[in-house]
């Protein structure tokens, strides 16, 4: 198995750059202080799909969460385009799990809450800007529709036409598809390989799906649990486009996926022990 | 329930008239059975004469009593002056019920200090201090209006505050994450997701609001319908008496459906059964 090193072997400066990153909280209840993350490195450079892979309760949310500037960083840099990360910005966008859709807006509503806080809204066109992007992801019928009027696919749905509808050059996926059913989380994930494949925007996928891990990505970032840190990363090296008909019996992906299991069993089992 | 639209795609349509006509049936099983309790009442009192007429009047008598009273002018007048007091001391208690519920609910600070009085208040007994009010205010308007406000005012705070507390983490974030910030972020996150909360406690304010006018009245007062209840009352005049709680039932009634349907109309996103549980 070919573990790479953080940087890859790639002209021009990465987009996002983290070194030596920590995070660690003063837990109230039990006073005593609790690492989420630490020592994470990581390069991603533009139009790269990174999966970052492992178990719950590992970090990778937090450590998604410093780079949509929701969360500081204890120690450590996070730099977006050569710029540390004091907080969100227009050119990250997350895809959070519980969709995270404000329930008194409509369909419309929500898309066009991704750029109305922008000078973009301000130019002529944003209501076609918003209008593409609910087309985009397959919800054009509904954009009078409210949230609870849906079902959870659709919901997802959009979520990714809010992230996408103002552009960012960093898309941040929090488990998009772990609230979302089995038959529908197939679909999706190929409409997001495709939408993702068309545009060539950077992602940072979150997953605990190892298929979806390599489905999707470039590189799947390994983490490990208690502290939450990066195990080893990844080349998935398969062809694209792909889809998961067409990979499920590559050898590539067999090997991939017996490694990644074997990798995420030990991890799976040090944390229930730990606990 | 789906339909197709013009331009072919599915459309949710919420199956609202389905569970009208259902309801329809419940709806005719009670009109039956109110209508069987008022046969045996007024065949208890005028036709067989099992109760006294002055102590209990018949169904009959207090129809007749009703309506004498809609085309009263004292009524209407009292009429007036209580809604008038409940009004006032309503719109007062919503401006500082969800101000002070917001403030509470969004600072760390102001719950852990404040909050714990709050609760204690609203389970203070406030009806005991209608004599004071009436004592330091006078006979009139004044005390009425307070007493609305003090009983109304707690549920709104609280039930402010609850809403105000239970934003969602993501949502909040979600916001962040697209820019909205400081005095936006309430204004654009908080309150909408406040609202359906306030409003029910609003509901629940305006119901006890006007119990607080009417016993204001009742306890001294000048004018009003608690004041004429209390008149009648005393002149052992029971078929108008009965007659104008039947109209205060109506009153309380239709105050809260308005509450209700104004709910459905600012806040149609929400789901009525999710909001049962929060008090």
């Amino acid at each position: 198995m070919t573990t790479t090193s953080i940087e890859r072997n790639e002209a021009g400066a990465p987009l996002i750059s983290v070194r030596d990153l920590s995070v660690s909280y003063d837990v109230a209840r039990t006073g005593k202080r609790l690492t989420a993350i630490e020592g994470v490195d990581l390069d991603v450079h533009e139009g790269e799909f990174i999966t970052v892979l492992g178990p719950s309760g590992c970090g990778k949310t937090t450590f998604m969460n410093v780079v949509a500037g929701l969360v500081k960083p204890t120690t450590g840099t996070v730099l977006v385009g050569g710029s540390p990360v004091t907080g969100p910005g227009p050119d990250r966008a997350v895809v959070f799990q519980d969709y995270a859709l404000l329930p008194w807006r409509t369909v419309f509503d929500n898309v066009k809450f991704g750029l109305e806080m922008q000078k973009e809204l301000k130019g002529a066109g944003w209501r076609e800007r918003v209008q593409e992007a609910i087309e985009l992801v397959g919800l054009a019928g509904f954009e009078q529709s409210y949230p609870r009027e849906l079902s959870g696919g659709m919901q997802q749905r959009v979520g990714l036409a809010r992230a996408v509808v103002a552009e960012p050059r960093i898309l941040l996926m929090d488990e998009p598809l772990g609230a979302v059913d089995a038959l529908t989380r197939e679909v999706m994930r190929d409409e997001i390989e495709k939408l993702m494949a068309a545009t060539g925007k950077t992602v940072l996928f979150i997953t605990h799906s190892i298929e979806e891990a390599i489905l999707l990505g470039d590189r799947i970032v390994v983490f490990k649990s208690h502290p939450g840190a990066i195990k080893e990363i990844i080349e998935t090296g398969l062809e694209r486009p792909r889809s998961e008909r067409s990979i499920q019996h590559d050898p590539r992906f067999l090997e991939l996926r017996d490694h990644l299991w074997d990798a995420l069993q030990g991890e799976a089992t040090a944390a229930a022990v730990s606990k | 329930m789906t339909v197709t639209s013009a331009t072919g795609t599915m459309r949710i349509v919420r199956p609202r008239r389905v569970i009208r006509r259902s309801e329809a049936k419940w709806t005719w099983l009670l009109v039956g059975v109110i209508a069987a309790i008022l046969l045996i009442w007024e065949a208890a009192v005028s036709w067989l004469q099992l109760i006294p007429a002055s102590f209990l009047p018949p169904p009959s008598a207090i129809a007749v009593s009703f309506g004498k009273l809609l085309v009263d002018p004292e009524f209407w007048g009292a009429f007036g002056y209580s809604l008038g007091n409940v009004a006032i001391g309503l719109v007062i208690a919503v401006v500082v019920g969800v101000t002070v519920g917001l403030a509470v609910g969004w600072s760390p600070v102001l719950r852990f200090t404040v909050a714990p009085f709050l609760w204690l208040l609203y389970s203070t007994p406030k009806v005991a201090l209608a004599p004071l009010f009436i004592l330091g205010l006078g006979l009139g308007s004044e005390s009425k209006i307070a007493l609305v406000f003090l009983l109304a005012v707690f549920p709104i705070i609280l039930n402010t505050m609850e809403g105000a507390v239970t934003v969602s983490t993501s949502l909040v974030n979600a916001g962040r994450v697209y820019g909205v910030n400081g005095v936006a972020l309430g204004w654009k996150i908080i309150v909408p997701a406040t609202l359906p909360y306030s409003l029910s406690g609003i509901q629940r304010g305006a119901a006890l609001g006007f119990t607080g006018e009417v016993l204001g009245e009742f306890l001294g007062g000048t004018g009003g319908l608690g004041h004429m209840l209390e008149y009648a009352a005393y002149q052992f005049q029971m078929d108008d008496a009965i007659a104008m709680v039947i109209v205060m039932v109506i009153i309380a009634n239709l105050t809260l459906l308005l509450i209700s349907t104004l709910r459905r109309r600012l806040a149609p996103w929400y789901d009525d059964r999710k909001i049962a549980g929060a008090s």
